[in-house]
């Protein structure tokens, strides 16, 4: 029997159909937004509330081998944050990186009801997909990490670096081998650098010894590829340098080379340095504001902030080097894990601390990327949790960019002198409004990712719903704690309470490839795996069923 | 016809193996038990007993689920042989029942907490280190005999893959024991009975202008008196040497099934090892006295693996006769009459291929089953 709901007299903001705090009914059945209900319809009195769609959160890590690394790594962190056994709940642990259980509930309990996992090594597809299925909750997909694929890098090297059939075939195959949504690049070539000698790519236009490819090939092959695939989300990047002072040139020039295509770029934040020159200049400082002057040219790309926020965090990344300095740097736990032929992994439990000049400047260039930008469309809301922070940190963040006397006082918690170098001191008084707050959140990830069902409340959309008190005086508590958070047109969140569970979706997307892309694949994966052609594609039904797919549309 | 199957022999989970049915190709001893374990036919055997009287499936699992809900401290133990899929099931079920769950064998003592969450380590896939090393550490373990296709797989001996390393490779066995594996090496045995990690700093130096090693090491380093400080040492060992080469190790501890329980338990519970959810919430256990004493406990469900003396048990096992046990249910051998993804040593997941079947349910259906039926 499928539920009817009208939400009555709310607030409605929904971006995407420019509705902007109308107070008006909106009715669901079977699992859809519609025009109207019928008289027995549940009704959900509404008046004085805010009425978003559900957050979209489309850069986090939450499943599969790093995620569960990081969880073995941090017992201490997880004792004081015990989740409790219920009729209705599973028990298990918070901390920085939850067990699968908690993080499905936890994220219900922040109103979002969609979350994409952004890094995923293609050859443990089976341990992230059976992750996800024990995360309810969330619909959820997984992007595939490819830009240290070493059988992409024959392939671009064959063509020259440019965008060849075999290639777009070979991502195609890939995706439908793992049930990925999309295609990550971390640091192309340099996790392979780095899993040769500890090194790492020196520049976008450095050769990858060995693969005769340099990075901004790699970018220039495998986005365009995405691209002419037309993938419900285009290449989603983490450019090379992460986190080095300076390396803004260096993502400048990547969003050169993505330019012209459809392209994301993940943790803006942590790309968005200057200094390290030497000198007077070698502290780190801002570059944000020509980061942002570029995306305003070329709308064609689009970002994710990664946020930092103070206190700590857990960083895990694919990008092994980065991993390598922060241990050399913190002395304290450390993984690696290299994956042969695609990837590498490294984690490091980290601490953000707010008298530290570097910590203040990245918590400070965060906010000028999403202060200082002039269409939220383009810069969306993350931490890339939990590498800047927990995802459970969102309603602080959004209180950061709603609330200027907050964010003042903030402000003058933080090293001074790391502060004077950003803008935020210069008179920004900007607040960010509702609308643009259910942009950032659910709109804009939504409409990046290709879901065209998600992040909108118009007809036929998904009914993912999430209700808040209206609390102007404490935005961080508003968006803490739902009033009502509905997922696929049943009511699961009341009041800070899980009622019902929802399994919640797998997304993948598909693109047709010629079949005869085997016999390209087939040497090459006897050349390089240790586990063969034969084995390697995902095929078994609990792990890839149920899914809703999302077709291509070149 | 020869059906392609992954071998669970060991923990390997070797690939590329074909099979008669009677036979492995290529030949391994650890996978020909393994294949003979698993295929033996059932003949008479029942598909359950009660209290050793054979009994039919539903009445062994109405009494199993009678038992589990009588018991005031149930321990879920065992999965040497369970799948990803038997673990998922048994911990949803010791979260029901508020049971200890342990992955391992209980009635040993603790053997210490691990190393991994005070420091973390640096670890890489069979083809990481196939393609990359030139030099290969084994440290006090004997891969020739409980890995047979270890040093195959990582490119060295007679029937080797191919490396992609330009140049020679070094295999190096530090040992005091006169193994299979250490009549492989390239270098003299080196050993001492001393297994002092640091001391060994000097094969480093022998390795002057490498690029990349790989150091392979197992329970003898890691378990017993002292083997947290062991394997503290040897990660502390490897981070030091981390600076313009690249090191990594590969453990050959545990088995298959034990490392993807273990696994499943950090995904749903945050801890791996032993967890408590008697409280309502899971709590890491490092108890060092044998648990069932220890703990009090009054019923063990033994999950694919041999039952420990002592304590009343329920057992699903897959082997074809029964135990001694107060409930004994047959399973479906996995791998071979049943499917299931299992974590290979380096953290690869695979998909078991069975070339028969079985009318015998897995444990996760007997485990679902019984889900359902101690539901209150």
């Amino acid at each position: 029997m499928s539920t009817e709901i009208r939400i009555s007299g709310g607030a409605i903001h929904d971006p995407a159909n420019d509705v902007d705090g109308e107070l008006r009914d909106l009715c669901l059945k079977d699992g859809k937004v519609v025009a109207d209900v019928g008289p027995d319809a549940r009704r959900i009195d509404a008046r004085g509330m805010v009425v978003m769609p559900g957050g979209v959160d489309i850069h986090a890590h939450i499943a599969g081998p790093k995620a569960n690394l990081a969880r073995k790594l941090s017992p201490d962190t997880r004792r004081a944050d015990p989740l409790e056994r219920s009729e209705l709940l599973r028990s298990g642990t918070g901390g920085l990186v939850p067990s699968t259980f908690a993080t499905g509930y936890r994220y219900s309990l922040l109103g979002y009801t969609t979350v994409i996992e952004a890094a995923a090594p293609p050859l443990a597809a089976r341990h992230v997909l059976a992750e996800l299925r024990d995360t309810p909750m969330i619909d959820k997909a997984f992007l595939i990490l490819m830009g240290n694929n070493q059988v992409l890098f024959e392939l671009i090297r064959a063509s020259g670096g440019a965008v060849s059939p075999q290639l777009r075939d070979a991502i195609a195959w890939w995706l439908a081998a793992t049930g990925g949504y999309g295609v990550k690049l971390v640091n192309p070539g340099g996790v392979e650098v780095f899993k040769q000698s500890n090194g790492d790519v020196d520049g976008i236009d450095a050769e990858v010894p060995g693969y005769g490819v340099t990075p901004r090939q790699v970018l220039e092959a495998i986005g365009g590829a995405v691209h002419e695939l037309g993938l419900p989300h285009p290449v989603h990047v983490h450019a090379n340098d992460l986190g080095v002072p300076g390396n803004a040139t260096t993502t400048l020039q990547t969003m050169d080379a993505l330019s012209g295509r459809q392209a994301h770029l993940a943790h803006l934040q942590f790309h968005a340095y200057g200094g390290g020159v030497g000198g007077s200049e070698s502290l780190p400082r801002s570059r944000a504001p020509e980061l942002l002057d570029y995306l305003a040219d070329h709308k064609e790309l689009t970002a994710d902030v990664g946020q930092v926020m103070f206190g700590d965090a857990m960083t895990m990344t694919a990008d092994g080097h980065v991993s390598a300095v922060l241990r050399d740097l913190d002395g304290g736990k450390w993984v690696n894990h290299d994956t042969e032929v695609e990837t590498g992994c490294g984690i490091v439990p980290f601490t953000y601390k707010a008298g530290n000049y570097v910590h203040a400047l990245q918590w400070g260039i965060g906010l000028e990327l999403f202060l200082l930008g002039s269409d939220p469309w383009q810069v969306m809301l993350s931490t890339d949790h939990p590498n800047g922070g927990s995802f459970l940190s969102y309603p602080k963040l959004i209180r950061l960019l709603m609330d200027r006397g907050f964010r003042d006082d903030q402000l003058g918690r933080a090293n001074q002198k790391a502060i004077k170098r950003t803008a935020l001191l210069d008179g920004l008084d900007r607040e960010y409004t509702l609308n643009e707050i259910a942009i950032i959140t659910r709109a804009g990830p939504a409409r990046r990712l290709g879901l065209r069902d998600k992040g909108h409340l118009g007809i036929g959309a998904d009914a993912d719903v999430t209700i808040y008190h209206d609390r102007p005086d404490d935005r961080e508590e508003m968006f803490s704690t739902p009033r009502y958070v509905i997922k696929g047109g049943e009511l699961v969140v009341e009041e800070g309470d899980l009622r019902r569970i929802d399994d919640g979706l797998l997304l993948s997307s598909s693109a047709p490839f010629d079949g005869d892309i085997d016999r390209v694949l087939e040497p090459l994966f006897a050349d390089r795996y240790t586990v063969s052609f034969d084995h390697y594609p995902v095929r078994d039904p609990a792990l890839r069923e149920p899914a809703t797919i999302v077709e291509a549309t070149p | 016809m020869p059906e392609s199957l992954i071998c669970a022999g060991c923990t390997l989970l070797c690939d590329d193996v074909t099979t008669d049915g009677r036979r492995l190709e290529p030949e391994c001893a650890l996978g020909a038990a393994w294949l003979a374990d698993r295929s033996a036919p059932a003949g008479d055997a029942p598909e359950a007993t009660v209290a050793g009287t054979p009994a039919d499936g539903k009445t062994a699992l109405a009494r199993a689920a009678q038992l589990l809900r009588g018991a005031r401290r149930p321990l879920v133990h065992g999965f040497a042989a369970a799948t990803i899929e038997d673990a998922r099931a048994a911990v949803t079920l010791a979260d029901r029942l508020g049971a200890i769950i342990a992955t391992g064998a209980p009635a040993q003592p603790w053997p210490g907490a691990p190393a991994f969450p005070l420091r973390g380590s640096s670890t890489a896939t069979l083809g990481e280190i196939r393609d990359r090393s030139q030099l290969v550490i084994v440290w006090h373990e004997d891969p020739e005999t409980t890995h047979p296709r270890l040093l195959q797989r990582l490119g060295f001996g007679a029937g080797r893959s191919s490396t992609r390393v330009a140049g020679s490779r070094t295999l190096v066995v530090v040992d005091d024991r006169d193994t299979a594996t250490a009549r492989r090496a390239d270098l003299p045995r080196d050993g001492p009975a001393d297994r002092d990690v640091a001391a060994r700093v000097e094969l480093f130096e022998r390795f002057d202008g490498g690029r990349h090693a790989t150091i392979v090491y197992g329970a003898a380093l890691a378990t017993g008196a002292g083997g947290q400080r062991r394997e503290l040492a040897l990660h502390e060992l490897v981070r030091r040497l981390s600076h313009g080469r690249h090191v990594v190790t590969l453990s050959l501890a545990g088995t298959a099934g034990i490392r993807s329980a273990d696994d499943v338990l950090a995904w749903q519970m945050g801890y791996s090892g032993t967890v408590d959810l008697a409280s309502g919430h899971p709590e890491l256990l490092t108890v060092t006295e044998p648990l069932i004493d220890h703990e009090r406990i009054d019923l063990a469900l033994c999950i694919e693996d041999d039952p420990r003396e002592g304590v009343p048990t329920i057992v699903l096992s897959h082997r074809a006769e029964p135990v001694d046990a107060e409930v004994w249910i047959r399973t479906a051998p996995a791998g071979v009459a049943a499917s299931g993804t299992l974590h290979r040593l380096d953290g690869v997941p695979l998909t078991l291929r069975p070339p028969l079947r079985s009318a015998a349910p897995t444990a996760a259906t007997v485990l679902a089953d019984l889900l359902k039926a101690t539901a209150i």
